[in-house]
């Protein structure tokens, strides 16, 4: 697929290598000299310009592209890139800055299919690592909603037990099951908990904790070598 | 009579509400939630310059989830 980015910093650039390593076409809009001028000597396709002004996109291509990824560290140009983006007929990804926003745009802004905000991924995947590896975080779904995975320990209170015996918090509801070196599927009552196997379960906030306790235990005094790694 | 451009952001994911408290301010006459490095602007119409402030600072900054406020006065 053909895809256009908008800003080559380090969201951009990151974002294009992913595309390129996954044998995708991506071409880079930037504004700065340096930035254009690196992302090229990384073989990177780069336009010189400005990714809120139409005719730098379609210097770049838009007409022909799949999607553009606006994800400069400026929310005028990525908004404003994303118009003109799905005037084009792409799918449209836009960047933000700030954890509140991320709402705001999913609910009001139709033009933009999809929304990230590269900090707090980067909290997620900082937080899911200091935790050692047997808790992780896969999404938050809503405000005080997540989605994580768990790998049950030697310590877990749940290993033993079969699906049909676990009872989780009130505002907890397990999702999936997965041996340990199976894939994860819908749970059934009759399989029994064992160390390595993953619970997804999908957790008010208030909740998390209380299912941790249940299907990992104490936290380790160490982490689990090697952690999760995907 | 003076008219002002209030810039919003805000600290909330709750924009609807946020808007409305803001237009509900005795002085503002209009509030939208918009794209960009603010989430709201608000137009202030008022009899005097104190008054913009008095709008701005005291009752739009104090409602909740408004993190700041960047006021610009018509001139013209």
């Amino acid at each position: 697929m053909r895809f256009v980015i908008i800003g080559s910093g380090r969201v951009g650039v990151r974002t294009a290598r992913v595309l390129r390593e996954e044998g995708h076409e991506a071409t880079l809009v930037e504004r700065d000299g340096d930035l254009t001028r690196r992302a090229r000597a990384d073989g990177f396709t780069v336009v010189r310009g400005d990714g809120s002004r139409e005719g730098v996109l379609e210097e770049a291509g838009i007409e022909s592209a799949d999607g553009l990824g606006a994800l400069t560290d400026d929310l005028n140009v990525n908004f404003t890139a994303c118009l003109i983006g799905r005037h084009h007929g792409c799918r449209t990804v836009m960047r933000i800055d700030e954890e509140h926003r991320e709402e705001i745009y999913r609910k009001y802004a139709t033009e933009v299919d999809d929304v990230v905000h590269p900090e707090r991924l980067g909290a997620m995947a900082a937080k899911n690592a200091l935790l050692g590896g047997s808790i992780r975080a896969i999404a938050d779904v809503a405000g005080g909603l997540q989605l994580v995975e768990l790998t049950v320990t030697e310590s877990a209170p749940v290993k033993g037990y079969t699906m049909g015996e676990l009872e989780l918090p009130a505002d907890a509801r397990l999702l999936a099951f997965g041996k340990a070196d199976d894939e994860l599927g819908l749970p059934t009552p009759d399989e029994s908990v064992a160390v390595g196997d993953r619970l997804v379960v999908l957790a008010e906030f208030p909740a998390l904790e209380d299912v941790r306790r249940l299907l990992i235990g104490e936290m380790p005094t160490r982490a689990v070598a090697g952690g999760e790694r995907r | 009579m003076i008219t002002a451009y209030v810039m919003v952001k805000g600290n909330s994911g709750d924009a609807d509400r946020i808007r409305s408290a803001i237009e509900a301010v005795e002085g503002v006459e209009s509030a939208h939630i918009v794209a960009g490095d603010v989430d709201f602007i608000a137009k202030v119409v008022v009899d005097t310059p104190a008054a913009v402030k008095d709008v701005t600072a005291t009752r739009i900054q104090g409602l909740e989830g408004v993190a700041d406020t960047r006021t610009y006065i018509a001139m013209e």
